[in-house]
C-alpha cells in the first residue's frame, strides 16, 4: 500500500508549499485521517447519499448566494426582481432552476438517506444521537423547502405558505401566536416575506451547517454500521477504506444528481405564475409535488372539522416525527437485518406505499377540478 | 486483553529473541492482533497474539520456540499505516501500549487555585445574566407588527347588475389599499362572493334571525338584515384559508367548491362535503340605491369552528 506520508524532498512549487502547510497544520495528517476511514464490509452504493446530500446543500448555497445578487426580499419587488433573474439576466433562469430543481433533489436524497440507515438498522445503539441529529437536518430540509417556496412571490408561492401558516395555526394553545409569529401579522405580507427570506438565506444555513458538523462528527466517533448481515471474518475481508472505492461512487452518484437537476432547470425551467395576491383567481393551489401526498391527505374526510383538522395538520407530523425520534430507544433488539426485522419493513413499505399512492390520488384528482 | 508494552524483551520457549517494536491493531475489534518482534538486527517478525503465552511487566512469553519466529516472513511496514492516519474511533479506549503515561506539568498559578467548580458555576450565571436582559427586547422586537387593529371601512366592489340569476356565487373583484409597516400604499387584489338570494335561500341561511358583526369590544358594527336579499361571502375557504369557486358538481348541482381540499358549500354557505369545520363566512354587506355594492372586509380565522376574525 502507498503511504500518505511523503518523506522525499519537495521539489515543485506545489510540493513546497503542501510541505510548508503541512509542516505547520499537519495537513497529510488530516487527509490521512479524512480518507482513511475503515468501511466495514467495503464500500457500497447504497452508502453514497450522505455524500450527495452534502454536495446538493454546497451547490444550493452557491446558487442561493448568486441569486441573492439580483434578488430583492420586498412584497413590491421579490416577483420583478424574480422574474427579472429567470428572463433578463445571463444564465439566471439556469441558476434558478437549478436552485428550484436542487430543494426537490435535498428532499428526494433525505428520503433515500434516511430510508436507507433505516433499512440497514443503522439507528441502532450506539448510533441514536447520529439518528436524532440527522432527524432535525431532516426538518431544517423541510424549512428550507417552506419558506423558499415563498420567496418568488407568485401566487403559487402566496397559496402554499398561507395554507402552511393555517396548518401552524392549528397547533394548540400557541397556534395563533406561532402563525402570527411566522407571518409577522394577521396575513402574509412584506413581513411574512422579510421573515422567511431571513429564515431560509440565514438562520437555516447556519443551523443546518452547524448540525451537519456535528452529524458528521458523530458519525466518525460512532464510525459506519457496515452490511447488516455476514460473519466478522466476511465483513473483515471486505472492509477498506473511504478512499477510493467509496469516494469514487460518491463521486458517480454526485455527477449523476448534477446531470439530473441541470436536465430538469433546461426542460422543466421555473415558470413564475402571476403575482402574489389574496385572489387567486383560476389558479388551483397546489404545494410542491413532495408535498402532494400530504396535501390529499388532508382532504380525507377523517381529517374533517376543527378536531379532525388538528389530527390532521398537526397530530399526524407530529406523532410521525416523535415515533422517528423514540425509534433507536424502544427498538433496541441488535438485529440489523431488515430481513429478520418484519414490522420495520412492513412499517417502510406501509409509508412509501401510502405517500406513492396518495401523490398519484391527487394528480388524478387535478383533472376533475377544472 | 494482553497488553504487550513496546520495547518489552520477546522470550520463546528456548530462548530470548529480541523486543517488541510496534503492535498490529484489528481496525474493527480494536483488539491486538500481532506484535511485531525486532530480532536484535535481523530483521523483524510479525507474530500472532495466539503465540503469545503470557505479558509480564516488561517480558513477553511466546508458547513456540524460536525457529518458529525466525521462520517467518520479514515484516512489511508498506502494508500498515499508522494510527495517526486513519480514522479508528475510541482508539484509545481499550489499549495502553505507551510505555507510561505521557504528563504535561501543571502551571503553578493554578496549583492554588481551589473554587474551580464555583467558578465554573459563576460563568454560567454571568452568561445567563447577560441573555436575560436581551430575550425579552428580542422577543418583542419580533412580535412587533404581529396583531393590528381591524379595519371596518366599507369598500365598494361593484355593482349588482354584474348578478344575473338568483342563488348562483357571483365573485367581485376588488382592490384594497394596504400599508403595512414602512411599506408605501399598495393595493392587493381580493375577492368576495356575492349572492342575490331567493325567498327560500334566505330564509335557510338567517333562520329568521338578522346577523349582527361586533368589534372586539363588543360595540355592534352593522346588522345584516334577514329580509335583505344580498349575502356576500368571504373569498376565504374556512378549511385552511385557499379561494372556493361556484362550480357545478356531479351530484349536487351548483356549489361553492375550494379547489385544494375538496370542501363543498351548498349557495348558503352550508357545507355540503369535505375536511371544512364551519359554514362559510358571511360578511356585512350594503346595496346602495344605484346598486353599488359594499363590504367590510373580514378575514377570519381557518380551521376551527367558530368564527375569530384575525383582519
Amino acid at each position: 500500500m502507498q503511504q500518505p506520508t511523503i518523506s522525499n524532498e519537495p521539489s515543485t512549487a506545489i510540493e513546497k508549499i503542501v510541505a510548508f502547510l503541512d509542516a505547520r497544520v499537519g495537513l497529510k495528517e488530516i487527509q490521512a485521517k479524512m480518507l482513511n476511514e475503515p468501511i466495514p464490509g467495503g464500500s457500497r452504493w447504497a452508502y453514497v447519499f450522505g455524500s450527495i446530500l452534502l454536495f446538493i446543500f454546497g451547490m444550493q448555497a452557491l446558487t442561493g448566494i448568486l441569486l441573492m445578487f439580483y434578488y430583492v426580499p420586498t412584497a413590491d419587488h421579490a416577483y420583478a426582481s424574480t422574474q427579472y433573474i429567470i428572463h433578463d439576466v445571463d444564465y439566471g433562469w439556469f441558476l434558478l432552476g437549478y436552485h428550484f430543481w436542487g430543494s426537490s433533489a435535498m428532499v428526494v436524497c433525505v428520503i433515500a438517506h434516511m430510508s436507507q440507515v433505516f433499512l440497514w438498522g443503522a439507528y441502532k445503539p450506539p448510533r441514536e444521537l447520529l439518528w436524532l441529529v440527522g432527524l432535525a437536518l431532516f426538518g431544517i430540509v423541510i424549512g428550507f423547502g417552506f419558506t423558499g417556496y415563498l420567496l418568488p412571490w407568485d401566487q403559487r408561492a402566496y397559496w402554499a405558505t398561507t395554507v402552511g401558516v393555517e396548518m401552524v395555526d392549528k397547533v394548540p394553545l400557541l397556534g395563533d401566536f406561532l402563525a402570527r409569529f411566522l407571518k409577522g401579522g394577521p396575513t402574509p405580507g412584506q413581513m411574512t416575506l422579510s421573515r422567511f427570506f431571513v429564515i431560509h438565506v440565514m438562520i437555516l444555513p447556519a443551523a443546518l451547517m452547524a448540525l451537519a458538523g456535528l452529524h458528521l462528527f458523530l458519525f466518525r466517533v460512532a464510525a459506519p454500521a457496515g452490511p447488516f448481515q455476514g460473519t466478522s471474518e466476511e465483513i473483515k475481508a471486505k472492509t477498506d477504506y473511504f478512499f477510493p472505492r467509496q469516494i469514487w461512487k460518491d463521486m458517480v452518484g454526485m455527477a449523476a444528481v448534477f446531470v439530473t437537476i441541470c436536465g430538469l432547470a433546461f426542460w422543466e425551467p421555473v415558470v413564475l405564475l402571476e403575482e402574489a395576491t389574496p385572489d387567486p383567481g383560476e389558479y388551483h393551489p397546489e404545494p410542491e409535488w413532495y408535498f402532494l401526498f400530504y396535501f390529499q391527505l388532508l382532504r380525507l374526510k377523517v381529517f374533517a372539522g376543527e378536531f379532525g383538522q388538528f389530527m390532521g395538520a398537526v397530530a399526524l407530523p407530529v406523532l410521525f416525527m416523535v415515533l422517528l425520534v423514540a425509534l433507536p430507544f424502544f427498538d433496541k433488539d441488535p438485529e440489523r437485518n431488515i430481513f429478520k426485522r418484519p414490522v420495520a419493513l412492513i412499517s417502510w413499505i406501509f409509508i412509501m406505499a401510502i405517500i406513492a399512492i396518495f401523490t398519484v390520488s391527487s394528480v388524478i384528482n387535478r383533472e376533475f377540478l377544472d | 486483553m494482553l497488553q504487550p508494552k513496546l520495547k518489552s524483551k520477546v522470550r520463546c520457549t528456548d530462548r530470548d529473541i529480541g523486543e517488541v517494536t510496534k503492535v498490529i491493531l484489528d481496525p474493527l475489534s480494536h483488539e491486538i492482533s500481532h506484535l511485531v518482534v525486532s530480532m536484535n538486527g535481523s530483521g523483524e517478525r510479525q507474530v500472532l497474539m495466539t503465540h503469545v503465552q503470557e505479558v509480564m511487566d516488561d517480558l513477553v512469553a511466546l508458547r513456540v520456540p524460536s525457529s518458529d519466529i525466525v521462520a517467518l516472513p520479514p515484516f512489511k511496514r508498506d502494508d500498515y499505516v499508522t494510527t495517526h492516519e486513519v480514522e479508528i474511533s475510541h482508539l484509545e479506549d481499550n489499549l495502553d501500549v505507551v510505555p507510561g503515561e505521557i504528563l504535561v506539568p501543571f502551571p503553578d498559578l493554578e496549583k492554588d487555585v481551589k473554587r474551580r467548580t464555583f467558578f465554573m458555576n459563576f460563568t454560567h450565571v454571568i452568561a445567563f445574566l447577560i441573555g436575560l436582559p436581551i430575550a425579552y427586547p428580542i422577543l418583542r422586537f419580533l412580535m412587533k407588527p404581529m396583531y393590528a387593529p381591524f379595519d371596518n371601512d366599507w369598500i365598494a366592489v361593484g355593482n349588482v347588475s354584474k348578478i344575473k340569476h338568483d342563488d348562483v356565487g357571483t365573485q367581485f373583484q376588488y382592490n384594497k389599499k394596504v400599508k403595512e409597516a414602512y411599506m408605501p400604499e399598495s393595493e392587493v387584489e381580493k375577492s368576495v362572493w356575492i349572492l342575490k338570494a331567493s325567498p327560500e335561500v334566505l330564509e335557510k341561511f338567517y333562520e329568521d334571525k338578522d346577523q349582527d358583526f361586533r368589534d372586539a369590544s363588543g360595540r355592534l358594527i352593522w346588522t345584516n338584515k334577514k329580509e335583505f336579499p344580498y349575502i356576500a361571502f368571504s373569498g376565504k375557504c374556512p378549511h385552511l384559508g385557499c379561494a372556493f369557486k361556484w362550480r357545478q358538481h356531479k351530484t349536487l348541482g351548483q356549489v361553492f367548491l375550494c379547489p385544494c381540499h375538496l370542501s363543498i358549500y351548498d349557495a348558503t354557505g352550508k357545507i355540503l362535503d369535505g375536511p371544512a369545520p364551519r359554514a362559510l363566512d358571511a360578511l356585512p354587506i350594503r346595496v346602495s340605491a344605484s346598486g353599488e355594492v359594499e363590504i367590510i372586509d373580514m378575514e377570519f380565522k381557518a380551521g376551527v369552528k367558530n368564527q375569530v376574525r384575525i383582519i
